[in-house]
């Protein structure tokens, strides 16, 4: 009983920090200490590291639009030419 | 389209500042352009949108402390639009409609990969209708995060909102279309 309450709150305690440890980001890295306690974890909870594998697989799809977006190298070249011109103008 | 080139007097020191300026903008007109595409209503609006930003940026140069040049222009580039476009697109941020129909992995000069032909075979339509259901607040996190790449304090800067709020509602975003996944291809281990 002990031993299912500990796993319980250890996954709600992964849970919470599964994306950031994914993301890495400079705004929200976990600390050395977090990083291990959570590693350790996903180790051995088969549910938690199936929760990881689904935001991977989500942001991998996601990604996939990434180009979709696409930007047209005539329009980044135009930009480029407008940042010049500003230049231009300002030492004329 | 485009802006006639009007700016205000500055610094003697501009020559200076001048390319210095450009050094900083230059890599991130993709992705200033990329993100414009999702707010404006098309490629002519985000290349105005652009380059009034970059205008603007020029003129407050001075204020600027050179750290993260990127959230900084991102940050301009949403006031910007907010000025320009009030009245006609409020406070909508990554469209996923302009993204969905765009189909860029299949654009791209490369060919897909099979991973990437399987996803935009059979993962397109349930993954389209979870991003669609979603609050747009949740949305444009996860638009522009997720689909754009860009860092937390970069979405953030884009939403007008702090690093914690964007967090939050990356998170609830990305649950719910993960749960909303639960029976696709995403969830079942073939993609991971």
């Amino acid at each position: 009983m002990t031993g299912t309450l500990q796993q319980m709150l250890t996954c709600l305690w992964s849970a919470r920090r599964i994306q950031r440890y994914l993301d890495a980001d400079p705004a929200a890295r976990l600390t050395p200490g977090e990083i291990s306690r959570l590693e350790g974890h996903l180790a051995t909870c088969e549910k938690c590291t199936r929760v990881a594998a689904e935001h991977r697989a989500l942001h991998r799809a996601l990604s996939l639009w990434s180009g979709g977006t696409g930007v047209d190298p005539r329009s980044v070249d135009r930009v480029r030419d407008f940042l010049a011109a500003i230049h231009d103008k300002d030492t004329a | 389209m485009g802006f006639s080139v009007v700016t205000h007097p500055r610094h003697s020191d501009d020559s200076a500042q001048g390319p210095a300026f450009r050094e900083l903008v230059e890599p991130e007109i993709e992705v200033l352009l990329r993100v414009a595409l999702t707010i404006t209503n098309g490629a002519a609006d985000a290349e105005d949108l652009v380059q009034e930003t970059l205008l603007r940026a020029y003129r407050a140069i001075d204020r600027f402390d050179g750290r993260h040049p990127r959230a900084w222009l991102l940050t301009i580039l949403r006031n910007t639009n907010a000025n320009m476009h009030r009245r006609q697109r409020p406070g909508v941020i990554g469209d996923w409609e302009l993204i969905r129909t765009a189909r860029p992995a299949f654009g791209r000069p490369e060919l897909p990969s099979a991973e990437d032909s399987f996803v935009h075979e059979e993962l397109h339509a349930d993954l389209d209708a979870a991003v669609r259901a979603l609050d747009p607040r949740f949305r444009a996190a996860l638009i522009l995060v997720d689909v754009h790449d860009l860092s937390y304090s970069e979405a953030a800067a884009v939403m007008g909102v702090p690093v914690g709020t964007l967090m939050s509602r990356l998170s609830r975003a990305r649950d719910r279309v993960r749960k909303a996944l639960r029976s696709s291809p995403l969830t079942r281990g073939d993609l991971s």
